[in-house]
C-alpha cells in the first residue's frame, strides 16, 4: 500500500469533484436545506431588534441591555451620530441617557428621556425596544408593575423545529458527502473503465478504495461542521463537535464504499441507495417526533453518530457522556470495513465479469 | 533481462463453461511485433486481460520480463503500458491532466506528456477536456496513456478498430517506433492489413487455440498459392488471366504470354492472411 499513490488518487478525486454536477449538489444542498428550514421554522432572516445608546453616565440601561441576547446594541459617541444612525435605519430605535439618568430617575424625579424611532424600522422592533426600556427604567426607579401579569402556556413545551431539525441537516451532510460521493465516485470509474485503466498500472485496489474513502471522511467532516455552524450549533466545545463529526464521517464513509464496491453500475448503487434510505434515515426523523418511543432510534446504524453530534453540538453535552455511543459507531465502521475488504478483493474480478 | 518478454504456456481461461482459452502458447521477444489476429470472441483480448493481470488464469502459466503474471507484482506493472479497445479515459479531465494522472501512478515526477501529445498530434489539444474529443482524438489518447511509462512490454488490444485511415497510419507509425525502441508489443486485431503491415510473426486464434504463428511472409508461402494475374489486349476490351506458378505447364504459359503482343499487365498475386485464416479455421476474420 502507497501512501503517495492513495494522496495521487485522492487529489485528483478533488480536482474531478467540482466538475461533477453529483459533487456540487453535495455541496450545495446542506446550505440550501438550512436556508429552507431557517426561513419556514427559524428567525434567519429576522433580525434582532437594533438599539443605538449614547450613554454619558454608565447607565444600567445600557449594562442590562448589552446582556440582551435578543437585541443588538450600538454605543454612539454623541447625540448628532445616533440620530443619523436612527435616521438612516441603521438601528431601530435610540436613546441618549444624559449623566446621572439613574439616580435621578431613582430619587424619583422623573426626567425627561427621549426615544428615537426609525421610520423605516419594524412596528415589532420598536415595540420590544420601547417595552424593555420602560422596564428597565421600572427596575432603576424600583417601582413595582401597576398590573400583575400571569404567564400561562400553550402547546407544547420543547426545543423549537429549527433545532429539531438540525440532525436532519446534519445527517444529509454526512450522508451525501460520506455515502454518495465515495460511493457514486467509485461506480463511475467502474462504468468508464477507468478503475480498470488504473489497475493495470502499478495501483493496487486496496489504494484506490482507500483514496475514495479519504475523499468521503475529508467531504463528510467539513460539510457537518459547516452546516453545524451555519445553523448556529458549533457549541461551546468546537473540538468535540469535531471528534464527534469525525467518527460519523468515518462510518458514513465506510457505508458509501460498502455500497460502491457491491454495485456494479449507477442503477444498482442508487438502488441500493435508495433501499436503504429510509434505513439510513431514520434516526434523523426520531428527532423531529420526540413522542416516538426513542428506542426505536438505536436499531437503525446512523443512530450511533447523529445521537452524540445531537447531544455534544445541540445539548451542549460533553463527548465523555456520549462515549458508549461512539464505541458503538466505531465498532459498526470496523466490521463495514472488514466486509469491504474482504468484497473488494473480488471486485477485480467482478468488474472483468470473471 | 536477456530472454523473451513475454512467455506463455498453455494458458487457460474459461467463463464458466464457456472455455474462451484453450491452451495457447507463444513468446515474443524485446523489439518484436507479435500481431494476434482473430474473429471476435476468438479469445485475444481475454489473453490480454490474463497477462495485463485484469484475470487470473484458470490453468498454464505466463510471464513477462520473466515474472510470474500471477504474483500481481506492481513492479511487473510498472513494466507494461496497455492500450484497451474501450476507451477508458478521464471524459472531465483535459489530455494533459490524464497523462500526468496516470504518470503519477507510475511514480513519475516529470513525465513527458506534451512530448507523448505532440507525438500523436494531440498537442494543440493539450488543455482540452476529453470529452470534446473525436473517436479518432481518444484512439490517440489511449495510445498516448500506454506509453506514459516508456514501457517494456506493449498490449495493444483493437488500436485501430474502426478509425479512418489517417489516424489508423499515425497509430500504427507509433507502434513501429515503440518496437523499434525495444519494446514486446503484443497486438490484438481482425484487421489482417494491419496485422500483416505491423507484425514481425503473426498468431491466427480461432476458438481459443492459436492454429497458426509464423512470419506473414512464412503463412503465406506454406499456406498460400502462388499465382500471377496477366491482363491482355482483347480486340477493343481487355481479358484477365489468372496463371498458379506451382500448377503444371505454368511456366511454359507463363512463357507465351509474356511473348505475346497483346500482353498488358503482370502482376503477382499472393495470399492474404484473410485467405489463409479462412482456409485454416473455416471461418472469416469478421464474425
Amino acid at each position: 500500500m502507497s501512501l503517495a499513490r492513495i494522496w495521487r488518487i485522492l487529489r485528483k478525486e478533488f480536482a474531478l469533484g467540482p466538475r461533477s454536477p453529483f459533487f456540487s449538489y453535495t455541496l450545495i444542498l446542506p446550505v440550501a436545506m438550512t436556508l429552507i428550514f431557517q426561513v419556514a421554522f427559524g428567525s434567519l432572516f429576522e433580525p434582532k431588534p437594533r438599539m443605538g445608546i449614547v450613554d454619558d453616565g454608565s447607565s444600567a440601561i445600557t449594562a442590562a441591555i448589552e446582556q440582551m441576547d435578543g437585541i443588538e446594541l450600538t454605543i454612539f459617541e454623541d447625540a448628532a451620530g445616533l440620530t443619523a444612525a436612527v435616521e438612516a435605519n441603521d438601528v431601530d430605535a435610540g436613546l441618549v441617557l444624559p449623566a446621572g439618568f439613574d439616580g435621578a430617575v431613582a430619587a424619583g424625579e422623573r426626567p425627561d428621556l427621549t426615544f428615537y424611532i426609525s421610520g423605516e424600522s419594524y412596528a415589532s422592533n420598536r415595540i420590544i425596544l420601547s417595552v424593555t426600556t420602560i422596564d428597565l427604567i421600572r427596575d432603576i426607579e424600583g417601582a413595582e408593575a401597576p398590573v400583575t401579569v400571569d404567564v400561562v402556556s400553550y402547546g407544547e413545551e420543547g426545543l423549537p423545529t429549527n433545532v429539531r431539525l438540525i440532525p436532519v441537516v446534519v445527517f444529509y451532510a454526512l450522508v451525501m458527502a460520506g455515502v454518495f460521493v465515495p460511493g457514486s465516485s467509485l461506480v463511475e470509474e467502474k462504468e468508464h473503465g477507468t478503475l480498470v485503466a488504473m489497475l493495470v498500472t502499478p495501483a493496487r485496489s486496496g489504494e484506490i478504495l482507500a483514496a475514495k474513502w479519504a475523499l468521503g471522511v475529508l467531504l463528510a467532516t467539513v460539510m457537518s461542521v459547516f452546516t453545524l455552524a451555519l445553523n448556529g450549533a458549533l457549541g461551546a466545545r468546537p473540538f468535540e463537535v469535531l471528534l464527534v463529526i469525525v467518527i460519523a464521517a468515518l462510518m458514513t464513509s465506510t457505508i458509501g464504499l460498502l455500497i460502491g464496491v457491491v454495485a456494479k453500475d449507477s442503477t444498482v448503487f442508487f438502488g441500493l441507495v435508495k433501499g436503504l434510505g429510509i434505513f439510513l434515515f431514520a434516526p434523523a426523523a426520531f428527532y423531529l417526533f420526540p413522542d416516538w418511543p426513542q428506542w426505536i432510534a438505536m436499531l437503525f446504524p446512523l443512530y450511533w453518530i447523529i445521537e452524540p453530534i445531537w447531544q455534544v453540538s445541540v445539548m451542549g453535552a460533553s463527548v465523555t457522556s456520549v462515549w458508549a455511543e461512539l464505541a458503538v459507531a466505531l465498532a459498526i465502521t470496523a466490521a463495514v470495513g472488514v466486509v469491504v475488504a474482504v468484497l473488494s478483493r473480488t471486485m477485480r474480478a467482478r468488474l472483468i465479469g470473471e | 533481462m536477456t530472454g523473451p518478454a513475454i512467455s506463455v504456456e498453455d494458458l487457460r481461461y474459461s467463463y464458466g463453461d464457456l472455455e474462451a482459452v484453450k491452451g495457447i502458447s507463444f513468446e515474443v521477444q524485446p523489439g518484436e511485433i507479435l500481431g494476434f489476429l482473430g474473429p471476435n470472441g476468438a479469445g485475444k483480448s481475454t489473453t490480454i486481460k490474463m497477462l495485463t493481470g485484469q484475470l487470473t488464469p484458470k490453468g498454464g502459466a505466463a510471464r513477462i520480463l520473466g515474472e510470474d503474471i500471477t504474483a500481481d507484482d506492481p513492479d511487473i506493472q510498472a513494466q507494461i503500458g496497455v492500450c484497451f479497445e474501450e476507451k477508458n479515459l478521464y471524459l472531465q479531465m483535459s489530455a494533459l491532466e490524464n497523462l500526468d494522472f496516470f504518470a503519477s501512478l507510475y511514480g513519475i515526477k516529470e513525465p513527458d506528456s506534451m512530448e507523448l501529445l505532440r507525438r500523436v498530434g494531440l498537442a494543440d489539444r493539450a488543455k482540452d477536456r476529453v470529452q470534446n474529443f473525436s473517436k479518432g482524438m481518444r484512439q490517440r489518447m489511449m495510445i498516448s496513456r500506454a506509453l506514459i511509462n516508456k514501457p517494456k512490454v506493449l498490449f495493444l488490444d483493437e488500436p485501430t478498430d474502426g478509425l479512418d485511415p489517417v489516424t489508423s497510419a499515425a497509430i500504427r507509425k507509433t507502434i513501429k517506433e515503440e518496437a523499434e525502441r525495444g519494446a514486446a508489443v503484443l497486438l490484438t486485431t481482425h484487421d489482417m492489413f494491419e496485422a500483416d503491415e505491423l507484425s514481425d510473426r503473426v498468431a491466427f486464434i480461432n476458438e481459443g487455440r492459436i492454429v497458426a504463428l509464423d512470419t506473414a511472409e512464412n503463412l503465406k508461402l506454406k499456406y498460400g498459392t502462388r499465382s500471377v494475374k496477366v491482363r491482355l489486349r482483347d480486340g477493343d476490351g481487355v481479358r484477365e488471366e489468372h496463371l498458379e506458378l506451382d500448377g503444371d505447364g505454368s511456366s511454359v504459359r507463363l512463357a507465351e504470354l509474356a511473348a505475346s503482343p497483346d500482353l498488358l499487365t503482370i502482376h503477382t498475386e499472393e495470399a492474404t492472411l484473410e485467405a489463409i485464416f479462412i482456409e485454416l479455421t473455416g471461418r472469416g476474420l469478421q464474425g
